[in-house]
């Protein structure tokens, strides 16, 4: 066993785990944080996506000892975040899920892509998202779910922009 | 859990990481991004009892801009190089590529050196350091070494690094203003390896005409016969696609590889884009 400390969602959090622990068990079965889902846990289907240090990356293959210092952020630990409340809204406009598994890993990517990304275009984000697998939608609705939260994230932007002058 | 157990070391400088790597009495592997090493694991398929972590090792994580050539850390990611947080000697060539490596979950973890060291022989990087004729720096318990690309890639998962070393960076020469450069590659399903892969550096100021192609198993080659047509100058001759394709064939041939037609059209085609794409820029 291996002792670690890390920040999960705000929290410092010390925890012993096997090297051979991933981060997703870690979340899930150390933490009980089960809002971040196991699909393939090969690092293809994207079902795992969490933040590390801010960026997208997959939980089923980063190693929960390699992340000494590490900050975390799950979709737990989204829920007062502006950005992923517009997301998750235009999701439930746009019918951006049906089954709900690839859900987690959707939300943070697009999460992710929009914030580097403000005016992505649609074929830009189909190639963005393809490291995300859905197996009942046919991607349509998260599609237009993604480009729906990014006309309102630039709306915002601009409410903004224009009240501070 | 899925990986098979084993034990794991955080290193905290190069030596600590070659002291732990040399002295474990069983299978040690080197832990970068793990975003191939990790998923090997997970399926069992690459059989380690020990992690030698090397990701958090300072000088493996710099990059440095010298008069005429770019070194970057072996732990340097692909999304760095994507972003411009790293000197880029390529003119935007290897940002180009960069982002069309997997995906960025995979990208903003997985490092540059790893890649090299991995050598898949559908890589980005094996192929793209070949074309920029980059030197990769390995060091180990004998001290450093430098190889040129083309010294180092072996074949299919096999380079030159010693069992004893770690691939520390590379050192990627810095192209002049007027070089041109193009990439091309196949793949059945974004972000998963290439089935064909070409890259082409052309810079006139340095009398530079290189393509390098990736995907057939073995080393990523370089195509001579294709390069002494681009450099030659019957530049309208070698326009002709079918002169560019028989050329590819001819050179994989005298490599060895000898593939079916429908391998050999791939592999003249994405050479043909990739030289295309450099005429554009």
């Amino acid at each position: 066993m291996t002792q670690i400390n890390l920040t999960i969602n705000g929290r410092a959090v010390k925890a012993e785990i096997e090297p051979r622990c991933s981060l997703a068990d870690l979340l899930r079965d150390h933490l009980q944080l089960t809002a971040t889902h196991l699909g393939c846990e090969h690092g293809v289907c994207g079902a795992c996506t969490v933040l590390i240090n801010g960026a997208q990356a997959r939980s089923c293959i980063a190693l929960g000892v390699a992340l000494e210092g590490a900050e975390i952020k799950t979709l737990e630990g989204m829920a007062d975040d502006a950005r992923m409340q517009v997301i998750k809204d235009a999701f439930h406009q746009e019918h951006g899920l049906q089954c709900g598994f690839c859900t987690p890993g959707m939300l943070i990517s697009a999460w992710d892509i929009l914030g580097r990304k403000p005016d992505i275009t649609e074929a830009d984000l189909r190639i963005a998202l393809s490291g995300n697998l859905c197996r009942c939608t046919g991607y349509q609705g998260i599609v237009r779910s993604i480009l729906l939260a990014a006309r309102h994230l630039r709306q915002i932007d601009e409410t903004q922009k224009g009240t501070e002058e | 859990m899925k990986p098979a157990p084993f034990e794991y070391h955080r290193a905290r400088d190069v030596e600590d990481a070659l002291a732990v790597l040399n002295s474990h009495d069983g299978l040690a592997n080197i832990l970068a991004g793990g975003q191939s090493l990790v998923p090997m694991l997970n399926l069992r398929v690459a059989p380690a009892t020990l992690l030698v972590d090397i990701s958090n090792i300072e000088e493996l994580n710099g990059s440095g801009q010298e008069s005429d050539a770019v070194t970057l850390g072996a732990c340097v990611t692909h999304a760095e190089i994507e972003d411009g947080s790293v000197p880029d000697p390529s003119h935007g060539l290897m940002p180009r590529i960069a982002r069309d490596i997997s995906h960025r979950a995979v990208r903003n973890r997985g490092t540059i050196g790893g890649s090299l060291a991995l050598a898949d022989p559908s890589a980005e990087w094996i192929v793209t350091m070949l074309a920029l004729d980059a030197v990769i720096r390995v060091r180990g318990a004998s001290g450093s070494q430098n190889f040129p690309a083309a010294d180092f890639f072996l074949g299919t998962y096999a380079t030159a690094l010693p069992e004893d070393a770690i691939l520390t960076a590379v050192q990627i020469p810095q192209l002049t203003q007027a070089a041109r450069t193009g990439f091309y590659k196949v793949c059945r399903k974004i972000g998963e390896f290439a089935a064909s892969l070409a890259v082409a550096v052309i810079d006139g100021e340095r009398g530079i005409s290189r393509v390098a192609l990736g995907g057939p198993s073995g080393a990523p080659m370089r195509l001579a016969g294709v390069e002494g047509l681009i450099s030659s100058d019957t530049r309208a001759e070698a326009d002709d696609a079918s002169m560019i394709r028989a050329a590819v064939e001819a050179d994989l041939s005298a490599a060895g590889r000898e593939l079916g037609a429908d391998a050999l059209h791939l592999h003249g085609t994405t050479v043909l884009r990739a030289l295309r794409d450099a005429r554009g820029r």
